[in-house]
C-alpha cells in the first residue's frame, strides 16, 4: 500500500460501503436481542400455553405491533413474517396470479420479481415490461397507458432501485393499478428503513421487505403487508399453533395462515431492536444518508473517467450510488478496493439484470456504492480518495 | 378436607395473536385475566385461552370489544 489513502483506510478496518446488499454492522441492541431470543426466550411461541412460550409469544407479539407500527400498518394482523423479502414476494406473486391472467411490471425490478414472473410467464401469464428511464425512474403515465391496453391483474414494481436508488412513484403507481382493477404488489427492500414508509397511506395490496437491510435486522427474516380483503393463496402450509389442528386445511386467519412452520424467534427480535434504533434514531439517520449519498454522487461524478448512474444529487434517492468507468472494469475496481484499502463495494449485476439492460450496463455491470447507519463522511471521503487513486493508476 | 371448585369462564382465539392481543388489552384494563392452555372442549383455534372469574365477564367483553378482539369460543370451566 502507498499514498496517504492507505494511512486513512487502513487494513483491519473495513470500509462497508455495501449496505444495499446488507446492513452492517447493526445498530446496539440487534446482537443482544439475539442473544436473548436464544438463551432467554427460547420456547416455540404459540405452541403451548406454559410461561416461557407465553414469553416467548408474547416478545414476538410484542415485536409484530413494533414493526406494524414503524411501517404505518393499522392492524398487525395484516403484517405477517417471512424468511426474506424474496419469499414474501413469491408467496403473492404466486398465491395471487394465475395463467391467462396479465401481469404490468417495470424494467428495473430485482431478480426476486423478474424470475417468479419469468415462472409465471412459462405458466401462461401474460407479462408486460415497462420501461424506466435512463436514470432508472418510472414514468405513471408510461405505467397508465400499458394498464389500461388490457385487463390487468397486478401491477408490480419496485419502491426504490438497489441498482440506481431511484424512488419511484409508488404512490402514483398504487393509484393508477386500482384506477383500473389491478391489484398493487410492491417491493420496498431498498425502501425500509431509508423512506419514510406509511403502508396505510400509500394503500397497495401488498408490500414487501427485508429485514436484514434498511430495517437493520439479521438475515433470515422478512416482512409482508397485506391489505385487508387480499387473501393470496398462501405456498406453504403446515402446523401454526392455532386454526384447530385437527382441520385438514391451513387456517384462514391471519398472521397464522402466511406463517406455517415454527417462527424465527431470533430474526424477529433481532429484527425489532433494529425497528426500535430507527424507531428513535431515523429521522436523523435518514438526513445524514442524504448528506452523505450527496456527498458520493457529487465526489464520484469529479473523478475522471466516472459515469454515476441513476437520479441527480437533488432527485429522490435511497442512499445507492452505482458508477461506471470509461476504461477500468467494475470487478476490478472493487477487487483493488478491496485488496488495497478494505472498502466494500458490489460490482457486477446487483441481482438485478433488467435495471442494468435499462441502464446499459448490462455487458459491463457497475460499482455499487452504499451507505448505512454506521457511514461516515470520513468513510465516503476515504472511498473518494481511494478511487481517485486507483483511477490515476489503472486508467 | 376437599377443596371447594372454583367457577371460571375461558374464552377461545381464533389465533395467537389475537389471544395475545386479548391479554394485553385485559391486562391494562385490570381485568384478571390467566392464560391457559385451552381445554378440548373449549373447540378454540388457538392453544392459547385466557380464564376470568365469572364476576370478570361482563367488563371483560366491554374490553375486548372496544379494542376490537372477539373471542371465538367460550365455556365454564370448576377448577377443582
Amino acid at each position: 500500500m502507498t499514498g496517504p489513502h492507505a494511512r486513512r483506510a487502513p487494513r483491519g478496518r473495513t470500509i462497508y460501503l455495501d449496505n444495499a446488499a446488507t446492513s452492517w454492522p447493526k445498530p446496539p441492541g440487534v446482537a443482544d436481542a439475539l442473544c436473548s431470543a436464544v438463551s432467554e426466550f427460547g420456547a416455540n411461541p404459540g405452541r403451548g400455553a406454559y410461561r416461557l412460550a407465553l414469553e416467548t409469544g408474547r416478545a414476538v407479539h410484542a415485536a409484530r405491533h413494533a414493526v406494524a407500527s414503524f411501517l404505518g400498518v393499522a392492524d398487525a394482523k395484516d403484517l405477517v413474517f417471512q424468511p426474506s423479502c424474496t419469499y414474501a414476494l413469491n408467496l403473492v406473486l404466486f398465491g395471487s396470479i394465475a395463467p391467462g391472467q396479465r401481469v404490468v411490471t417495470t424494467s428495473m425490478e430485482h431478480n426476486a420479481v423478474a424470475r417468479p414472473l419469468a415462472m409465471l410467464k412459462d405458466r401462461g401469464v401474460e407479462v408486460v415490461v415497462v420501461r424506466a428511464d435512463s436514470a432508472g425512474v418510472l414514468d405513471p403515465e408510461d405505467v397508465e397507458r400499458a394498464v389500461s391496453a388490457a385487463p390487468t391483474r397486478a401491477v408490480v414494481c419496485q419502491h426504490a432501485s438497489n441498482v440506481t436508488g431511484a424512488v419511484q412513484p409508488v404512490a402514483d403507481i398504487v393509484d393508477i393499478a386500482h384506477a383500473h382493477g389491478a391489484l398493487a404488489i410492491i417491493d420496498g427492500a431498498q425502501a425500509a428503513g431509508h423512506l419514510a414508509v406509511d403502508l396505510t397511506a400509500l394503500g397497495a395490496d401488498a408490500w414487501a421487505c427485508s429485514g436484514h437491510k434498511g430495517l437493520l435486522g439479521p438475515a433470515g427474516i422478512g416482512v409482508l403487508h397485506l391489505a385487508p380483503g387480499f387473501e393470496p393463496t398462501e405456498l406453504v402450509a403446515g402446523g401454526t399453533g392455532s386454526g384447530a389442528s385437527e382441520e385438514p386445511l391451513q387456517p384462514r386467519e391471519r398472521p397464522d395462515r402466511y406463517e406455517a412452520g415454527t417462527l424465527n424467534t431470533p430474526g424477529i427480535l433481532g429484527l425489532a431492536a433494529g425497528v426500535g434504533w430507527l424507531a428513535e434514531h431515523g429521522e436523523e439517520q435518514r438526513a445524514r444518508e442524504a448528506r452523505l449519498t450527496r456527498m458520493l454522487v457529487e465526489g464520484l461524478a469529479a473523478l475522471p473517467g466516472v459515469r454515476v448512474l441513476g437520479p441527480g444529487a437533488d432527485e429522490p434517492r435511497v442512499p445507492i450510488v452505482p458508477i461506471v468507468h470509461a476504461s477500468i472494469p467494475a470487478d476490478r475496481l472493487a477487487y483493488e478496493l478491496d485488496a488495497r484499502y478494505s472498502i466494500a463495494v458490489r460490482a457486477g449485476l446487483h441481482c438485478a439484470p433488467w435495471a442494468h439492460r435499462t441502464l446499459g450496463t448490462l455487458e459491463t455491470g457497475a460499482v455499487r456504492f452504499s451507505v448505512g447507519h454506521a457511514t461516515t463522511e470520513q468513510d465516503v471521503a476515504d472511498a473518494l480518495d481511494a478511487l481517485a487513486v486507483l483511477i490515476g493508476e489503472l486508467a | 378436607m376437599s377443596r371447594v371448585p372454583q367457577r371460571y369462564v375461558v374464552f377461545g382465539f381464533s389465533t395467537t395473536h389475537d389471544a395475545l392481543d386479548a391479554e394485553a388489552a385485559l391486562g391494562s384494563a385490570g381485568v384478571r385475566a390467566v392464560p391457559v392452555p385451552a381445554p378440548a372442549a373449549l373447540s378454540a383455534k388457538c392453544g392459547i385461552a385466557l380464564r376470568l372469574p365469572p364476576d370478570e365477564e361482563r367488563r371483560a367483553r366491554s374490553v375486548l370489544a372496544a379494542a376490537g378482539i372477539a373471542p371465538s369460543a367460550r365455556i365454564e370451566i370448576d377448577d377443582v
